[in-house]
């Protein structure tokens, strides 16, 4: 019964494919007619030879980095516990990897800086504090994706029976988690990785607020207020960078799903 | 030999009680880093929020900012959101269930499947400033297609249409949603079983009516499911409504927004209640979504 | 002519023929099981006649009409998959009641046959459970009540009870024999499992590659198989190498022992071997009988049979006897005979 495609399929598959991509084809096109008259990559010149776009590029990426660092520190030890010795709990900590859904990013931004913009933690007076601030939204952010992956990576191995094994051989916990756990979960890891690297670059809605035009998104968004060609270019170098990230998790993981990304939106 | 062998029992003996002993230590440390980021960073400024809701200017408990939440500014606000997030979940969940279709029951071959779903875990995250720029880029006053149309005689905003207004900010949404849809639908038609139709065939339902008597229904609760995650999706979106319409459309994501740059239009308690009314809002979606997904994975094993 | 005729029936997919020149004729009211390992096209034939796959080339015929190119929803047969595929969403009641909906009978005469049914598969009480809510073979029996509410001409089954553990199976087999008579159906089962198909059936296809090996009835498949495949697969069968064949005193030789053998002798082949069944063989040496020496390798308690293997001059001999209480069974290493008549064994 899957066997023929009928006509309806290639119609839907048609609508789908020019809808998705008119918008990527239109977007490239205008980004090159930054000259009157001639199609040329002027704009994307412009881009990659402004220092902002740098510098914010690199800001994202550091914090994108801290971010993944924090997330993983945070979850696999907390996944592994859960497995090992303390099953019981499982329901309460995936109730809490659903939070960052029910809080929107808007919201969340909005308790956080609120709530630590005065004593007795003011965080938002400093520029590291305010920094600090991203990185634990960020990793709330990316919670849900890093505990899934790393949850179904520890599944894919026989966590307790590894434990035992090791323990059995004389290993303390520090050893068991970064000698056996670790390296059984890289692949876990690296995609959870590039899903936290996609949503931080592209992030806007926390950053904005809380270290405005350093980071790329807010950089992004300002750069369409004014150059309208310019800003079409970073789309594209935007869209490129998402592909290649997402392209990147898709090869590890062979197939299976990519949710989406959320503080983006 | 003997001594050997009983020196030997008594450290396994020693180890073993170590290990034992060790355990409720370990669990609780094990888990203080967890859940102490979970309350600093997620409760805790939740609870701020709930309890800043429930007070006033001085201070002083009440349910005002709750009751001012029924000022018709304030509810047309959750007016456009439910109604944006309503359009674009219905126009992305069905036409992301047809593609969707069209690569799994519909049969179209592999290569096309794995492009399409590869694709669809890019565009859905590819949201926010960048794609109100390329849909600026496309359909704006300017815009590639705008301009297109224009010369094959068609006027786009001549007729009304206008990208930076309610249906032109669906539209934007449905390029997120749509793929998405794909992404979460496409489990739940691979799980409709070759089995089911063959059934129903042999028993003299037509196509027709193994679509509309079983497939449908079966598929029913998953369709539900993820238009309602689709729902929270939309609701939640702050980038793509700022960056396309610079705050013009009054979404409750932009009005909140409004709130942390110090707008003072509002009081900021009452900016509380508002974002309490959202995770109202979303908490109600996301039990519903797991309803529908417990529901539609019991028949979709 | 039969009341379901398969003439010339082959299937094949690219490069791979999975079913290859299939003539069958099924008499009205048969019960025919299609028996065979896995691959070996019987249930890419069955869905043929089911109508679920097209035929390369061949023909069917139902009860004189020509259905080789009908959609399977005109066919009116009854099909019972190995998954059971009972639609999820609907109790086993609407379940029942869905073929005949599709052929617009009147309520009242739906609740009526949805009734018949259900008493004839034993499962009143459960009409308004859903599937995930029963037991697998409560499931299969509903799928079965949901093939025959329609009357279908013939009932197909495909592997119905693979999925169910050893007990069940056994059950629901004489269950189904029972339906099939009781209507008088004719009925196609597919299985791999020979007991099953040896039990109930009237005659028995064993297909191998795509092919029919043989058809006949179970006894004549067990008692007197006619390819080397039928005699290994169905039963348990003993292959001795023949290292000499006299044609003139009909006595081969095996692991350097005389056997004499009743059944006539066809020309020498390069490479024969000595059949015989492990119940036809006896402990000791019997007047009259053949007779063959060796050791004993294993001792096998298989409940009710033992099995004894013997070593015969490098050659495997299993030996099944009944397991009598008072009996004393030779120990592993001991010398044994063991003895059978002339007309129990033949060449292969």
């Amino acid at each position: 019964m899957k066997g023929r495609p009928s006509l309806w399929s290639w119609l839907w598959l048609l609508i789908g494919t020019l809808y998705f991509f008119l918008p990527l084809l239109a977007t490239f096109l205008f980004s090159l007619r930054a000259k009157k008259g001639v199609l040329s990559l002027l704009a994307y010149q412009r881009v990659l030879q402004d220092p902002r776009f740098y510098r914010a590029f690199l800001f994202s990426l550091e914090i994108g980095v801290l971010t993944i660092v924090f997330s993983i520190a945070l979850v696999v030890p907390t996944a592994y516990w859960i497995r090992v010795s303390a099953p019981q709990l499982r329901s309460l900590v995936e109730w809490t990897t659903m939070m960052p859904f029910v809080i929107p990013p808007v919201v969340l931004t909005f308790g956080l800086i609120r709530l630590y913009s005065r004593p007795p933690l003011p965080l938002t007076s400093t520029f590291e504090g305010t920094t600090f601030l991203l990185v634990a939204g960020y990793v709330v952010l990316s919670l849900p994706y890093m505990y899934r992956a790393v949850d179904i990576g520890l599944q894919a191995i026989d966590v307790r029976g590894l434990t035992e094994a090791a323990q059995s051989l004389g290993a303390g916990w520090g050893t068991i988690l970064f000698r056996v756990i670790f390296p059984n979960l890289r692949v876990a890891l690296l995609s959870g990785s590039f899903l936290t690297l996609a949503i931080v670059m592209g992030e806007y809605t926390m950053a904005s607020f809380l270290v405005g035009l350093n980071a790329f998104g807010p950089y992004m968004w300002l750069v369409g207020r004014n150059k309208t060609y310019e800003s079409a270019a970073l789309s594209i170098i935007s869209f490129a960078l998402t592909w290649f990230c997402i392209s990147l998790i898709q090869v590890l993981n062979r197939g299976r799903g990519v949710a989406q990304i959320p503080g983006a939106h | 030999m003997a001594a050997i062998r009983s020196e030997q029992r008594k450290l396994s003996l020693l180890l073993e009680r170590q290990w034992v002993s060790s355990l409720p230590l370990l669990r609780w440390i094990a888990g203080l880093p967890y859940f102490g980021f979970v309350f600093f960073f997620m409760i805790l400024p939740f609870l701020f929020l709930l309890i800043g809701s429930l007070q006033d200017a001085q201070g002083r408990w009440t349910l005002k900012n709750y009751m001012d939440l029924l000022e018709p500014s304030i509810l047309e606000a959750y007016s456009i959101s439910v109604r944006i997030s309503l359009a674009s979940a219905i126009g992305g969940g069905i036409l992301g269930f047809l593609l969707a279709y069209a690569i799994t029951v519909g049969g179209l071959p592999s290569g096309i499947r794995s492009a399409l779903l590869t694709f669809s875990g890019v565009a859905s995250n590819f949201a926010g400033v960048p794609l109100a720029f390329a849909f600026i880029a496309t359909l704006g006053r300017t815009g590639l297609v705008t301009v297109l149309l224009k010369s094959a005689g068609i006027d786009l905003y001549g007729a009304g249409f206008n990208l930076y207004s309610f249906w032109g900010l669906t539209l934007t949404y449905i390029y997120f949603q749509l793929p998405l849809m794909v992404l979460v639908i496409t489990p739940a038609l691979d799980g409709l079983r070759r089995e089911w139709r063959e059934a129903a065939e042999s028993l003299g339902a037509s196509t027709l009516q193994y679509w509309w008597r079983i497939a449908l229904p079966i598929l029913t609760p998953s369709v539900l499911g993820a238009m309602v995650l689709l729902f929270g999706n939309a609701f939640g979106a702050y980038a793509t409504a700022v960056s396309l319409t610079g705050g013009f459309i009054n979404l409750v994501t932009i009005v909140i927004g409004a709130q942390i740059s110090g707008d003072v239009l509002y009081n900021m308690n009452l900016g509380y209640a508002l974002a309490m009314g959202m995770v109202f809002i979303m908490t109600l979606m996301m039990i519903l979504y797991r309803f529908l997904r417990q529901q539609g994975e019991r028949w979709l094993q | 002519m039969g009341f379901l005729e398969l003439i010339h029936l082959t299937k094949r997919f690219g490069n791979v023929t999975a079913v290859h020149d299939v003539n069958l004729s099924v008499e009205r009211g048969e019960f025919v099981s299609l028996l065979g390992p896995s691959g070996c096209g019987k249930t890419t034939t069955l869905r043929m006649i089911a109508g679920f796959e097209r035929p390369t080339a061949g023909r069917i015929l139902l009860d004189g009409e020509d259905i080789t190119a009908l959609p399977p929803n005109r066919r009116h047969i009854g099909m019972v998959f190995q998954s059971y595929a009972l639609f999820p969403h609907m109790t086993v009641a609407q379940n029942i009641a869905f073929g005949l909906q599709m052929r617009k009978l009147p309520s009242r005469e739906i609740e009526e046959r949805v009734r018949q049914m259900l008493a004839l598969v034993h499962l009143e009480d459960l009409k308004d459970r859903y599937p995930h809510q029963l037991s697998g073979g409560q499931q299969q029996r509903v799928a079965l009540a949901r093939a025959l509410a329609i009357e279908p001409r013939v009932l197909l089954l495909d592997e119905p009870l693979s999925a169910l553990d050893a007990k069940i199976r056994m059950e629901l087999r004489i269950e189904i024999r029972r339906v099939q008579r009781q209507l008088g159906i004719t009925t196609i089962y597919v299985t791999h499992d020979q007991e099953e198909a040896l039990s109930i059936s009237d005659r028995v296809v064993v297909m191998n590659q795509g092919q029919i090996e043989q058809i006949g009835t179970p006894l004549e498949i067990y008692n007197s198989p006619q390819t080397p495949f039928v005699a290994s697969f169905v039963g348990h069968l003993n292959l001795l190498p023949v290292d000499r064949l006299d044609m003139e005193t009909g006595i081969a030789w095996v692991a350097g022992q005389p056997v004499r053998l009743s059944s006539p002798l066809q020309e020498k082949r390069a490479a024969m071997h000595l059949a015989i069944r492990p119940e036809e063989l006896q402990l000791g040496a019997i007047e009259g009988y053949n007779c063959l020496r060796g050791r004993v390798s294993h001792v096998l308690f298989l409940g009710s049979v033992v099995r004894l293997q013997v070593d015969v001059g490098g050659s495997s001999l299993s030996i099944d006897l009944l397991n009598r209480r008072d009996q004393k069974w030779p120990h592993p290493g001991e010398p044994i005979a063991v003895s059978f008549a002339p007309h129990a064994a033949w060449l292969l």
